[in-house]
């Protein structure tokens, strides 16, 4: 089954008939988004199309595919395999991952009570965002990561939608197998939103290493320290860390001997610096290296790399201060 | 004459032998009927468990449960997985009441029987896993009452059926003769 069937299983039938027709290469497609009474809309190779119901691509809105309230609710019931009680803490959150590691994002109604969000209803806007895997795209940030012989805790700064996930799973793969000169490490991998290994009933689907172990679906801060007490790993990697348990939990880590290489959403260091906690271990000096992403020119560029200090280190363009 | 007589004879004893055998098929049949509902009893009980404990989809959960199982049960929840997971655009409730339609004729089910299986899927899945429970009690509930008729009237429904086969033939037989 390729890409396509893949993916397209999850929409309603009469999408499905849309999107089997387009006319683009599916590993290319970044994402596919629904809003009830409106265009059906497909982001590929950065840039925004129009889908019409013969399955062609256009520029404009006339003669677009207009998504209905039915289609979304059915399109649904296949996003949730008929389970959407199993996916009550995503909701939560506002997303569900699906087979293949892609993140389906909800919008709707948000249903309250005395604890906060308890799920949401009336789901009207659903962003499928395709992850894909690019064996070899960290190949030119791994020698900026090893000093000594020894790797170095490491941060991804990135936008949303420039690749960061992709980065840190082509750097855990090639950590965990060994890469050049460099042996090969354990890896403990926290996959909160199974977006990283994207397990499916335990079994990764993306090739992450010979020497990872995932802890999927599980809180960051927890997943974190259950590793360390179970799985003595070399070097933990997270996605997107952010909250004041990933921060106690990371100082944790880089206290025992780990080295981290985690992201976090960002244009550049200052972006970082201006954080309330995550910019205190900036300051502190704690990561060896910082990566900043961005998307100009294509997806996953590095905008630079940078030292503890804050120097550049990446020979093509950026600067000293980050943008 | 004589070979009149022993033909008879042999018609009467294959009779006899028949509606016995119908009566001790129909004895066996409920005694099965009971056995078929105490496993889906139990394969309910764990489905609850699987979609209660181990918070898994319906097709995870129906997968694990057919596993575990065997029989023409185990296979209904291994086919109901089987197309949820081909996604072929069929609501769930579809797939179900296919899929119980579909159970081996020879499975020792009622229609009665087969009418409430068919029912649960039409509130799977729907809402919070509260829902779940609440509806996969109810049914628990109903196939307690069942099972609990069924065993209540178990020896003489068996009595009942053997010596209505035994008797049958031999009124059969006296009617023939």
């Amino acid at each position: 089954m390729d890409k396509r069937d893949e993916l397209i299983k999850i929409f309603s039938k009469d999408i499905r008939t849309a999107l089997k027709r387009v006319p683009v290469d599916f590993s290319q497609v970044q994402e596919i988004r629904l809003r009830v009474h409106a265009p059906l809309l497909l982001v590929y190779n950065n840039r925004e199309y129009y889908i019409t119901p013969e399955g062609n691509l256009g520029r404009q809105a006339k003669e677009t595919y207009l998504v209905t309230r039915k289609e979304l609710k059915e399109t649904l019931e296949y996003i949730s395999s008929y389970s959407l009680y199993a996916f009550e803490e995503e909701l939560k959150q506002g997303f569900i991952t699906i087979q293949g590691g892609h993140r389906v994002g909800l919008a709707g109604k948000v249903v309250l009570d005395g604890s906060g969000i308890r799920g949401m209803k009336f789901i009207s806007f659903i962003n499928v965002r395709l992850s894909h895997q690019v064996r070899g795209c960290a190949d030119g940030v791994l020698p900026f990561l090893y000093e000594n012989r020894e790797i170095l805790h490491t941060l991804v700064i990135s936008p949303p939608r420039c690749g960061k996930t992709t980065l840190l799973r082509d750097i855990i793969r090639q950590v965990s197998n060994g890469t050049g000169p460099e042996k090969g490490m354990a890896v403990g991998v926290v996959d909160e939103r199974s977006e990283i290994a994207a397990c499916y009933q335990g079994v990764p689907q993306n090739e992450l290493g010979i020497r990872t172990d995932i802890l999927d679906c599980c809180p960051k801060a927890q997943g974190m320290m259950m590793l360390i007490r179970t799985m003595s790993p070399q070097v933990i990697a997270v996605d997107e860390i952010g909250s004041r348990e990933d921060m106690e939990a990371i100082e944790h880590v880089m206290n025992c001997g780990c080295k981290l290489i985690a992201t976090v959403h960002g244009n550049s260091l200052e972006d970082i610096r201006h954080k309330p906690v995550l910019g205190r271990l900036l300051k502190e000096k704690w990561f060896g290296r910082y990566i900043v992403l961005n998307n100009r020119g294509r997806i996953g560029n590095i905008s630079q790399i940078y030292d503890s200090l804050g120097n550049g280190l990446y020979p093509a363009g950026g600067d000293r201060h980050g943008r | 004459m004589a070979v009149s007589f022993y033909l008879k004879a042999a018609g009467c004893l294959l009779i006899i032998a028949g509606t016995s055998g119908w009566g001790s098929w129909m004895a066996a049949n409920y005694q099965n009927r009971i056995k078929l509902l105490e496993q889906l009893r139990q394969m309910v009980l764990l489905l609850k468990g699987q979609i209660l404990y181990a918070n898994a989809p319906l097709q995870e959960g129906f997968e694990t449960v057919g596993r575990r199982t065997d029989g023409p049960l185990a296979d209904l929840f291994s086919q109901v997985a089987g197309r949820i997971e081909q996604q072929q655009g069929e609501t769930f409730c579809q797939i179900w009441k296919e899929e119980v339609g579909n159970l081996e004729k020879e499975a020792a089910l009622s229609r009665a029987d087969r009418q409430s299986l068919a029912a649960l899927g039409e509130h799977l899945g729907f809402l919070d896993k509260d829902m779940q429970e609440r509806n996969l009690l109810l049914y628990l509930e109903e196939l307690d009452m069942a099972i609990e008729e069924l065993r209540a009237h178990k020896q003489e429904r068996c009595r009942l059926y053997t010596s209505l086969g035994v008797m049958g033939g031999l009124f059969l037989t006296v009617l023939l003769l």
